[in-house]
């Protein structure tokens, strides 16, 4: 049994979820801004009035308003939309969000419950760690730092 | 001075000669533990001067559509630039400081991963670390590259089962 059986076995679930940030169109860009700040996390879900997903406000987002001049006090997440985002299932393979990073190029993907409410999102950081976790000896055992092992110490 | 003794060939004895490679239940488990990291397809990285101003390096991750972008002097790395930074460094004041210096708002001393390291390493550098984008280098410091995960998966996927 392969590590492809792994990803097809098991369901989205199973992958690490950070809640997903939802705010509504009205949304000022520097109030999404502060939310992203403080939840450390490079996108916002804009929702409709029935909490459906209807796009993202991402960094990239965020480059195209500082950029243009404008101020983040003035715009709204509705005039920078991106409107290309994925919802999968929880109860999906976890072989669909590997697919949609490595084939579409996705950084978040969204889960959603069988009702379909979003529950979180994963992605690249999310497939990542269940990489990681999945091979702790070649990955976690690994030098972590800036200096290549020849100019580490040895011994104690 | 001592005179260092002759060996006689016929009596040397390669200390490797009973090495045994280590082995993998898979390729997955050879390449994260053993292949390279320039055997993946690493992105080249585009590269700004540390004097480059915040607006300039903004305008280039829009322009470009990259996450990331490497500070360098003299060809050595001395930072990177990532969409991350201007989220929670320079948007809330950004026509304040859109004229400064990018190395104000950099992220300085990166974790790198050199091009001799495994693709476990790389791969560590961001689920365990929590970096995006890996910038890659030689052991001269120079840099070679630049990793992300989507790289990591593509090099993978062809040794899944």
């Amino acid at each position: 049994m392969g590590f492809r059986h792994d990803l097809e076995q098991d369901t989205v679930s199973s992958l690490p979820l950070r809640d997903a940030i939802c705010v509504s169109p009205e949304t000022t860009v520097r109030q999404a801004v502060a939310i992203m700040q403080d939840k450390s996390l490079g996108c916002a879900v804009i929702v409709d009035q029935d909490d459906q997903p209807v796009g993202l406000f991402t960094e990239q987002s965020l480059l195209e308003l500082l950029t243009a001049g404008d101020s983040i006090d003035d715009r709204t997440v509705s005039e920078f939309t991106d409107p290309n985002f994925l919802v999968v299932q929880s109860s999906e393979p976890a072989q669909r969000v590997w697919d949609a990073i490595e084939k579409d190029g996705l950084r978040f993907i969204f889960v959603a419950d069988e009702s379909g409410q979003l529950i979180g999102v994963t992605g690249q950081r999310g497939i990542s760690e269940y990489l990681a976790e999945s091979f702790p000896q070649q990955v976690l055992s690994q030098r972590l730092g800036s200096t290549p092992w020849m100019q580490q110490r040895e011994g104690a | 001075m001592m005179e260092t003794p002759q060996s006689d060939p016929d009596k040397f004895v390669d200390p490797l000669s009973d090495f045994e490679p280590a082995e993998y239940p898979s390729d997955l488990h050879r390449i994260l533990a053993e292949e390279s990291v320039t055997s993946m397809q690493t992105t080249p990285g585009i590269q700004v001067s540390s004097d480059a101003t915040v607006a300039e390096a903004t305008e280039k991750l829009r322009e470009l559509k990259v996450s990331s972008l490497l500070v360098v002097n003299d060809e050595q790395l001395v930072g990177i630039f990532t969409e991350r930074d201007v989220l929670e460094k320079a948007a809330e004041n950004f026509a304040e400081i859109a004229n400064h210096p990018v190395s104000e708002v950099m992220s300085s001393d990166p974790l790198v991963v050199y091009e001799t390291d495994p693709v476990g390493a790389a791969l560590a550098a961001i689920a365990v670390a929590g970096h995006r984008h890996v910038p890659v280098v030689r052991l001269d410091g120079t840099i070679a590259g630049i990793v992300s995960p989507k790289r990591i998966l593509r090099r993978l996927s062809a040794h899944l089962d």
